[in-house]
């Protein structure tokens, strides 16, 4: 996802195997809603920040 | 009969494994036209293996709690010999030629198993409305979805079907199945089961645990499957007074079904009753940690399944929708995903300082219908799928244990689930809070249908 607001579509058509159109059209919507709820969050990323890391993060 | 109980009559000679065995397939054959619980059944392995323990029980050899305990594992955990579909049609004809880690402790541990459950295609999804394998029913209103992924060893432990069953936890996938279904459900701490031989669909959110019809049960079921555990069983007179009990003020108790809620808040009471100290907290953003484990789900599946995504025709609708999704978000986002779950993971280990456990709802209502897409909650409608994951998706993402356990019944006669929470690997206080509200709320019921 960037900072811009996605074309699934275009996406989608140069994925190996590609989704189908339709099946894109079906998507999107709740690819788009995912993107607005995530986007706010990554962006509040320090830049320090490391990914989780399993059982460490977990002592 | 629990598996406290069968351990019981066992070793008091009243009944044998054979004898147990045997009721167990006879309960199948009678009821799982009517569940679908089961996608195999090993009748034969299964009394070959319970002669076996027979004779090892007469000459002294006792492997513990659960030898001679007919199980089942869910139709995903490897079982050398024995068909393992995943639920999937790419893997309809598939046998191991080895077992899952879990399968071999709990075979070493002296379980029978008798067969394989239903779940939801692949476990991504929480009807376990198979379109492959047909829909499993729910033992307490067969028009009912029992949950999922696991749906078919929630279906099956609450029937009778079996004592104990595996279940597999990605999203809620245990959890929401024991709450439909008024089970017990254990997600344990990240990694501290095995996953090896279990076949993935999120390399950093799945969980392997046991689904049983009591709270002992899970814990001596966990104890044969844990890589490491400390063998606690709650004593007959489990004793959690002066244990700190979170109760959150935000976010859980939003939208909620009305019966569902007055059920857990009855259960509080209960708790503090018996002399839990009832501590009021505030939970971080767990909308974004619902967020962060959605994408990381999405992600992590369709990397699970890549090999297999041009066989498109292969997959459910619901499935390959997520597939794709999954497909379509980038490397860096996924990244960032797991830079932010780090964060909130910190943010949330801070309240052990305050409680020793969390008491929550486990799911914001009781089963659906088979075939609702949408469920009527705070007077808005919401994504079934989305609403019954929605306190239990963000617990996957934090690797803590989550126990799912029975606290009532709506007016319908459904089950009522309440999950409590703990900090990482301390399943004895889940255990122990978990065993002291059962004998409390005293729930103990016949399963259905009979």
């Amino acid at each position: 996802m960037a900072t811009m607001p996605t074309d699934w579509k275009k996406l989608a058509a140069a994925l190996e195997p590609p989704i189908p159109t339709s099946d894109v059209e079906r998507i999107a919507p709740v690819l788009d809603a995912l993107e607005a709820a995530f986007r706010p969050l990554a962006r509040s990323l320090p830049p320090d920040a490391i990914p989780w890391t399993g059982p460490e993060d977990l002592e | 009969m629990t598996i406290v109980e069968a351990a019981a009559a066992l070793r008091a000679k009243q009944v044998s494994t054979r004898e147990l065995t045997d009721e167990s397939l006879e309960r199948i054959a009678r009821l799982n036209p009517r569940l679908n619980a089961f996608i195999t059944v090993v009748a034969e392995s299964a009394r070959i293996r319970a002669s076996e323990l027979d004779s090892e029980l007469a000459r002294g050899v006792d492997r513990g709690p659960l030898h001679g305990i007919p199980i089942a594992h869910k139709d995903l955990v490897l079982t050398k010999g024995v068909l393992t579909t995943a639920g999937s049609k790419l893997f309809a004809d598939f046998v191991p030629d080895h077992d899952a880690e879990v399968a071999a402790k709990l075979s070493d541990a002296g379980a029978v198993l008798i067969g394989k459950t239903g779940l939801h295609e692949l476990a991504y999804g929480i009807t376990s409305n198979n379109p492959h394998y047909g829909a499993v029913h729910n033992p307490w209103d067969t028009e009912r979805i029992p949950g999922g992924s696991s749906g078919g060893s929630g279906a099956a432990v609450a029937a009778g079907l079996v004592a104990m069953a595996t279940g597999t936890d990605t999203g809620g996938s245990i959890r929401i199945p024991a709450s439909f279904c008024g089970v017990v459900g254990l997600k344990p701490t990240f990694d501290r089961v095995s996953r090896r031989g279990v076949l993935p669909l999120g390399c950093t959110l799945d969980h392997v645990g046991p689904m049983t019809r009591t709270v002992r049960d899970a814990a001596i079921s966990f104890n044969a499957m844990a890589k490491h555990s400390s063998s606690y069983v709650p004593p007959a007179d489990a004793d959690i007074r002066g244990l700190r009990i979170g109760l959150p003020s935000n976010f859980y108790f939003d939208r909620l079904d009305l019966e569902t809620g007055g059920a857990v808040r009855a259960a509080v009471q209960i708790a503090a009753a018996i002399g839990g100290r009832i501590v009021d907290v505030r939970v971080p953003d767990m909308d974004a940690l619902n967020t962060i484990g959605r994408l990381l789900l999405l992600v992590e599946a369709s990397v699970a399944l890549r090999p297999y995504l041009h066989r498109r025709a292969d997959f459910g609708a619901d499935v390959l929708a997520l597939l794709d999704q999954g497909h379509l978000i980038s490397t860096a986002d996924y990244i960032d995903a797991q830079r932010l779950r780090r964060i909130y993971a910190r943010e949330f280990s801070r309240l052990w300082t305050q409680v020793d456990c969390v008491l929550t709802p486990m799911t914001p209502m009781a089963a659906p219908r088979i075939g609702q897409t949408t469920v009527p909650l705070g007077g808005t409608s919401e994504d079934t799928r989305l609403a019954c994951t929605r306190f239990a998706r963000a617990i996957n993402a934090l690797g803590i244990p989550a126990l799912s356990m029975p606290c009532g019944f709506t007016k319908a006669g459904l089950p009522i689930g309440l999950q409590i929470l703990a900090a990482p690997n301390q399943e004895d206080t889940l255990f122990r809070a978990g065993a002291a509200l059962e004998d409390a709320l005293n729930l103990t019921v016949l399963p259905k249908p009979d």
